[in-house]
């Protein structure tokens, strides 16, 4: 390989992880940019999601690659089965842990979220053991040779089904009269609730879809790496979180950007510098970035009062 | 309020004569490093209102600086307490200068990647620090008794809990005093509304640095104690996980009060250890706990009671502020 | 904006204090835990406690679930063959670590404070067993470590401490002396975990390796937990390695076999006794596993005859064998002898039964322990997947 083919590889491999990074990004940017709480038990229904779709491959009996139609309805099938299940999940964590405290200290809904992904990995690990567990392949291994450089069918489905997602939620949220709420939300909740928005809805509603799509990002991620573990959703919800912070939080498109900039300067740091300054690299490209432009790629310039 | 610390000052200092049971003490111990921890943590985030999720790093910077001066200049650990706090102290303030333009959430992340970039330093610069496998054979803390000639610590638990109770009593007082003073309404002023304070002449970034240059300094005494406790320290206690529940317990507490931080340690920082007797479920009730407990009083603790009338001293109104 | 955090949205007085039902149920949940903590006292039957500290949550819970149930086996079967020391019943405590130092002692202390507890079983990593062994030592508590390989333990000269496993400085040098002279691998990548085991074995091999001329591509920490390694694998494809020699734990190292098929990376590739696991090759593909090499502690526990009973009632009570089950249950047995021999519930007596130890017929042949308390069981097995399965090669030499 020359090292223009190198590069082009490793580009193409933060890509992927990166548009993971972004569909668990922008649960926390919805999240945050509706009531301002850095949901930590996102990465943690992320790995539920992840746990959903293997349970229903185990129920169906799936182990070895699909073709054909039969891939597209188990696909689709265990995509919107774990998106359902996780979306119930982010509405009753929504209901029972911290709608009681949206009038309280904004603080204290962080620690309870922290108490949240205790208990969801907690129970995922009494549930399912803690040994890693392997993710049926779904989808038999095609490779083709870009450029010189390999390209999965999986990389590919990953582009495409999170590029969709994403700009299906920024449809929702520039479009539709949810979205046009959701965005009021943003702004001024008291507000809201004087003009006659069913605010508590609209933030429920914004759990549910930011649930749903951190459930489809575990998915894929199960189906690419084929080994999940009850721990996963730490790491990668970490990650997910920078994300959303680089690209500006409570910021869509921001989080899509920040997913696909952090994936990539993982690649090329592990690539070009090395693997285990890898996630110091990141972090120091972050603080870097947020010295220079304090409200991230993309966020808006916050005011400074509450 | 005054006679409630000194109260449970009193307990705390007779609570080894009561109890014989060394695993009891050390996990007291444990709780009061805690407690050294969130006091510190509670100045930059209770009193100063700046979010900071990277506080394990000071207590590594601590931990690692007194093991440091240890082992290669042999530096006993009395006198290894004070470069510790320094060294820490002067991180948070070098942290701090860079970090004044960043705000509210964008902040906390920050402060997370400097905790992570720590964590990670530790482990890689492996000539120093001794990598992952960490640094061996700290000495244990000394004590000259007239006629009895140099005694040990060692790894007996009661020297260490009388340690740290003195350390976290005496943390806690300078807090309280520091809170009542200029500095500490100047902190609340910034607070609730850095423009106004600014506005009303208060040099917001001089007292933003000494907040952080203070708490990271109390994080560096306790990382002292800690090294010189375990007597050896690897970069996998300093964990992300740490930060987080150390501000989990200033929390739960009450945000921005010393009795508060207190409590919230004693009460995270003995909960695991209570729920030995089911070991697979303990981190799964663990959670339980903290959710039940953030619902039942959203103020932590030290708010809810106050809210029902508890522990209200007359002369309270400036640590009172939070909930006001 | 910059302070919200630490404001309430509405102030709140509350005058008379009643509970609604959601504080209700947690005030229920806060009180049913007091009691069941309260409630799990055992009852007064005289008992001899075998003391057992690994992670047994976190992310290191599969390796101490392993162990865990190695040593329950041990426990079991010593209940279910009457008295081991007339007058009392033997059982099992285990704690978790988390794999946090700081816990580590914290469950340390606690088997010190019990007086029931003669000897302890532990810990799984080895930044955790390092400072336990000082406190058991200072209590004078007899440990075994089961796993936890790093040579700078036993050399801190603790009569108390004891393991079963081969050390680190072994495994390494024999792992170099495979891959160079037999592989005939002349260009080498390295990559560790970053954590003191796979750090230390690494550089044991490394040092071998220099010394046998290889020449060393270059050596990389990976972080625990992570699943992309594609970035590292592609970069060190381009380097073209002979061999590629991980030391680290089976859940990355699957996913580095794996990645490594994916990113086309060819070449050997070899590990120490952490990718020792059938999970291994479940997770990583049977297809990409296949004739991967891997050293271990001790030759091939399933071949030892002496160990096919043991294997038999594991997999019947707790299901496959995991990477530790085995050390777990010889190191447990040893206490348990040691105990027998002690005859009577004292921790002075129980380590100097120990220290009579001579020839124990244990699963991986005559058990004895030099004086700084390590196995003198050092065979390095080699074993390579084939089929699917592990296949034992042979017993590897390090010098």
């Amino acid at each position: 390989m020359t090292p223009l083919q190198v590069f082009f590889q490793q580009l193409l491999n933060g890509l992927t992880i990166g548009s993971i990074y972004a569909l668990i990004a922008l649960g926390y940017t919805m999240v945050y940019g509706v009531i301002q709480l850095i949901n930590f038990a996102h990465g943690e229904v992320f790995m539920v999601g992840a746990y959903a779709a293997l349970t229903i491959l185990l129920v169906l009996g799936i182990a070895q690659p699909l073709v054909g139609w039969l891939l597209v309805g188990v696909v689709l099938l265990c995509g919107i089965a774990s998106m359902a299940g996780c979306g119930l999940l982010g509405l009753g964590i929504e209901r029972f842990a911290y709608r009681p405290l949206r009038t309280a200290p904004r603080l204290s809904a962080l620690i309870t979220a922290i108490g949240v992904s205790f208990v969801l990995q907690n129970v995922v690990m009494l549930l399912y053991g803690a040994t890693d567990r392997r993710f049926p392949p779904v989808i038999a291994p095609l490779r083709w040779e870009v450029a010189g450089a390999t390209v999965t069918i999986l990389q590919v489905i990953i582009w495409v089904s999170s590029a969709v997602l994403m700009l299906g939620v920024q449809a929702l949220v520039m479009r539709t009269r949810l979205g046009r709420a959701m965005r009021a939300a943003s702004h001024d909740l008291t507000a809201c609730r004087l003009l006659g928005i069913p605010v508590d809805r609209v933030i429920a509603v914004t759990f549910c879809i930011g649930s749903a799509l951190a459930a489809f990002g575990g998915m894929l991620f199960g189906v690419y790496y084929n080994t999940i573990n009850f721990h996963d959703g730490y790491l990668t919800g970490l990650k997910a979180f920078t994300a959303a912070v680089l690209g500006g939080i409570g910021n869509i498109p921001g989080a899509m950007v920040g997913g696909l900039v952090l994936g990539v300067l993982e690649a090329l740091g592990a690539g070009y510098l090395s693997a285990q300054w890898k996630n110091a690299f990141a972090f120091v490209v972050l603080v870097a970035l947020l010295l220079w432009k304090p409200t991230g790629l993309l966020g808006e310039r916050v005011a400074e009062r509450a | 309020m005054r006679r409630w610390g000194a109260a449970l000052l009193i307990v705390a200092c007779g609570l080894p004569l009561i109890t014989r049971n060394a695993y009891h003490i050390d996990v007291l111990t444990g709780a009061g490093l805690y407690a050294l921890l969130a006091l510190g943590l509670n100045v930059v985030v209770g009193f100063t209102g700046l979010l900071h999720l990277g506080y394990a790093a000071f207590f590594a910077i601590g931990a690692y600086t007194y093991a440091l001066l240890n082992l290669h200049a042999g530096v006993p650990f009395w006198l290894g307490l004070l470069p510790s706090a320094a060294t820490a102290g002067l991180c948070g303030v070098l942290l701090g200068i860079p970090v004044m333009r960043v705000r509210g959430d964008y902040l906390a992340i920050v402060t997370l990647g400097f905790g992570e970039i720590v964590r990670i330093l530790f482990t890689n610069l492996e000539s120093w620090t001794g990598g992952p496998n960490g640094l061996l054979g700290i000495a244990h803390p000394t004590i000259w008794i007239p006629g009895q000639g140099v005694w040990g610590f060692g790894v007996r638990s009661v020297p260490y809990y009388y340690l740290v109770v003195a350390l976290t009593a005496l943390t806690a007082a300078v807090c309280v005093r520091m809170n009542r003073s200029r500095v500490g309404r100047a902190w609340a002023a910034i607070r609730e509304d850095e423009v106004a304070a600014a506005c009303a002449g208060i040099d917001t970034v001089q007292l933003k640095l000494l907040a952080q240059g203070c708490g990271a300094a109390i994080g560096g005494v306790a990382g002292a104690v800690f090294a010189a406790k375990q007597g050896t320290i690897t970069p996998d206690s300093f964990d992300f996980i740490l930060s987080v529940m150390v501000l989990a317990m200033v929390v739960l507490g009450g945000l921005g009060r010393v009795s508060g931080a207190i409590i919230g340690a004693l009460v995270l920082g003995v909960l695991p250890e209570v729920l030995r007797g089911v070991e697979q479920f303990r981190m799964l009730l663990f959670g339980v706990v903290m959710i039940s407990m953030m619902r039942l009083c959203p103020q932590g603790i030290m708010g809810a009671l106050r809210a029902r009338g508890l522990f209200r001293s007359p002369s309270s109104t400036v640590d009172a502020v939070p909930a006001a | 904006m910059g302070n919200a955090f630490c404001k309430p949205r509405t102030p709140r007085h509350i005058t008379h204090y009643t509970l609604n039902i959601p504080q209700a149920t947690c005030v229920g949940i806060l009180g049913s835990l007091v009691l069941l903590v309260g409630c799990s006292r055992e009852p007064k039957i005289p008992v001899i406690k075998v003391g057992f500290v690994a992670p047994l949550t976190g992310d290191q819970a599969p390796h101490g679930e392993d162990m865990l149930g190695g040593a329950r086996l041990a426990v079991e079967q010593v209940q279910a063959g009457g008295e081991l020391v007339p007058g009392y019943r033997v059982a099992l405590v285990a704690l978790d670590d988390q794999r946090n130092p700081t816990q580590a002692v914290s469950a340390a202390k606690k088997l010190v404070a019990d007086p029931d507890v003669v000897a302890v079983v532990g810990h799984l990593n080895s930044s955790c067993t390092m400072p336990a062994s000082a406190v058991y030592h200072q209590a004078g508590l007899l440990q075994i470590t089961p796993v936890s390989s790093n040579p700078k333990i036993s050399r801190q000269g603790f009569e108390t401490f004891y393991r079963t496993c081969a050390t680190d400085d072994l495994q390494g040098p024999a792992g170099a002396l495979v891959a160079v002279r037999e592989l005939g691998a002349a260009r080498i990548f390295l990559i560790d975990d970053m954590t003191t085991y796979g750090r230390g074995l690494a550089n044991e091999f490394e040092k071998k390796a220099r010394e046998l001329g290889a020449n060393l591509l270059g050596h990389e920490g990976i972080t625990q937990g992570d699943k992309d390694f594609t970035p590292l694998l592609t970069k060190i494809k381009a380097l073209q390695p002979d061999l590629v020699y991980f030391a680290g734990m089976f859940p990355e190292g699957a996913l580095l076999i794996k990645q490594r098929k994916d990113v086309g990376l060819g070449g050997h590739f070899m590990g120490g006794d952490g990718l020792f696991d059938p999970v291994l090759i479940e997770l990583a593909t049977a297809e990409a596993a296949e004739g991967i090499y891997l050293t271990t502690i001790g030759s091939d526990v399933h071949a030892m005859p002496t160990a096919q009973g043991f294997i038999r009632a594991y997999e019947a009570r707790y299901g496959p064998l995991g990477a530790y089950s085995a050390y777990a249950y010889e190191a447990t047995n040893i206490v348990l002898w040691a105990i027998q021999q002690a005859g009577k519930k004292d921790r002075q007596a129980v380590l100097a039964a120990m220290k009579t130890l001579k020839d124990y017929p244990g699963l991986f042949g005559r058990q004895n322990f030099d004086e700084k308390g390590d196995s003198l069981i050092r065979d390095v097995g080699l074993f390579t997947v084939k089929d699917g399965k592990f296949a034992f090669l042979k017993t590897a030499s390090w010098d």
